[in-house]
């Protein structure tokens, strides 16, 4: 179904496009969401995340699952605008806004979930990062130190340093 | 809280969150303007059959967007001289009014809703997808829009309600008195080059001869008394309503003193900057000099702090205690 979608969206259908969309719009907004620990920056990176797809999707060949290459685009695309308009001043609407969070839905721990959310929000822009690709999507650390442009070591330390983060908010 | 029960924790975050809107509209205007870039697009043979669906397309969105739906809420609001049944359809140019005991629902295009309350009368100028615009000749709405700022405008006989991303009861008589408030987002309110800006949790009182003072929500009845006087009394009276403001002023009420910074005669500008100043302290970068002068950049520059602030108080109220001189949590 979906490789269906992507070749019909390939070949310039809007509509699949936009099915595409609907069907991964969750993980990457999930992704953008946690990666820049705030609800706006998160809806314009998804946005430009979908922008960049309709782009490239033409060198989409298939070599890896679909979900895996939009996910990687999707990395790529929210740290490159990182590293090239440096870190913003947080936006007005955060995730700190209960509301926001709250949105998550189907999580039957919903409380320590919230809570854990929000720390990951609250940490430092490069320990949150590394937390987030390493412990919750699965990178390693050579490819993290890729993707965000620093060392391995530099990878580890930061990773160290948001789980101890995390635990002391969440003892408190 | 060990190691692994952190993980464990992690391990439980949902893989997908839904986006709190729909953000496909953008998305697709975005790659709209950018079809031309695509692959597909150097088909020669697309150029025929992409005109003549556009054709189709507009021919169809002409016909579609010059109206809005709408629905009747309670009782039987008219549309032009036609009483409305359960629902109906608002043209450019018609007008929907609603009596005493009749209240209509109004679909803003696609991107979202106004509800007429009772003794209202509204207008619709301009229905496209670039431009929302309803004029309030009288009566009160609520308007709840998500797009992107400066979709929909409702004008009123003072002046013209600018969305920013937002949600806001506005009131008017005939004559152009009213009142905005803003639940949700900011909303611009212009009169000619007088312009307030009105976040959530603001109330801002309007007159024929334009817009007055936002304040917020909450501010104290002789705050709010002060400001009224500023505004709209005697010229002669400002200097002393100016000072009454200042010395009423919480590091609560910056949004008001920002704008008062700009309405204020010449010699009294320093005055409320340096309260503003001791309240609400400026961001790197900005300078009493600047501000005092108008510049835009510093204006602009505080604002963005102050509106900051204020945003984190509205959104944690009840949540989380904000230092209103520097929007970091109280422990």
């Amino acid at each position: 179904m979906s490789d269906d979608l992507v070749a019909r969206a390939q070949a310039g259908d809007q509509t699949a496009f936009r099915d595409l969309y609907r069907q991964h719009a969750g993980r990457v907004y999930a992704l953008c969401l946690r990666l820049t620990g705030d609800g706006r920056d998160a809806e314009e990176r998804t946005q430009d995340v979908f922008v960049r797809l309709w782009d490239k999707l033409s060198s989409f060949r298939g070599e890896s699952a679909f979900s895996s290459w939009l996910h990687r685009l999707a990395v790529n695309v929210v740290l490159n605008e990182r590293r090239t308009t440096g870190r913003r001043e947080r936006r007005v609407t955060p995730v700190e806004d209960p509301a926001a969070l709250e949105r998550h839905q189907g999580n039957p721990r919903e409380g320590l979930s919230i809570d854990l959310e929000r720390a990951i929000a609250d940490l430092p822009d490069g320990a949150r990062e590394v937390f987030v690709l390493y412990d919750i999507e699965g990178y390693g650390h050579g490819e993290i130190a890729q993707l965000v442009g620093i060392a391995e070591g530099t990878s580890k330390a930061q990773l160290f340093r948001a789980r101890r983060l995390l635990r002391e908010k969440l003892e408190r | 809280m060990n190691e692994h029960e952190l993980q464990d924790a992690v391990n439980r975050l949902p893989k997908s969150i839904e986006p709190p809107r729909d953000l496909w509209p953008e998305i697709e205007a975005r790659i709209g303007t950018r079809a031309g870039s695509g692959s597909w697009q150097r088909r020669w043979y697309w150029v025929p059959l992409a005109a003549a669906a556009v054709l189709v397309f507009l021919l169809i969105a002409r016909a579609e967007r010059s109206a809005w739906d709408v629905t009747a809420l309670a009782g039987r609001p008219l549309i032009g001289t036609k009483r409305l049944a359960a629902s109906g359809r608002l043209r450019v140019g018609d007008w929907l009014q609603t009596d005493d005991s009749s209240r209509a629902l109004i679909a803003v295009g696609r991107i979202g809703q106004v509800e007429v309350r009772p003794d209202s009368r509204v207008q619709l100028v301009v229905a496209r997808t670039t431009e929302h615009r309803l004029a309030l000749a009288r009566g009160t709405i609520d308007a709840k829009v998500d797009a992107v700022p400066r979709l929909f405008f409702v004008e009123t006989p003072a002046g013209t309600a600018i969305d920013l991303g937002c949600a806001y009861t506005l009131e008017t008589d005939s004559l152009g008195k009213g009142l905005l408030h803003v639940t949700g987002g900011e909303v611009e309110f212009q009169t000619g080059s007088r312009a307030s800006r009105v976040p959530l949790g603001a109330l801002m009182q309007i007159r024929p001869t334009g817009p007055g003072t936002p304040y917020v929500d909450d501010a104290p009845a002789p705050f709010v008394r002060a400001i009224i006087a500023f505004d709209f009394e005697q010229r002669g009276t400002r200097a002393r309503a100016t000072r009454n403001v200042l010395a009423l002023a919480r590091a609560q009420d910056a949004i008001s003193l920002w704008h008062l910074l700009q309405r204020v005669d010449v010699p009294l500008r320093g005055m409320v900057y340096d309260r503003l100043a001791a309240l609400v302290p400026p961001p790197p970068g900005v300078t009493r000099r600047a501000t005092v002068a108008l510049e835009s950049r510093a204006l602009e520059g505080y604002w963005t702090k102050i509106q900051r602030i204020h945003f984190r108080i509205m959104v944690l109220r009840g949540v989380r205690e904000i230092d209103p001189r520097t929007g970091l949590a109280r422990e």
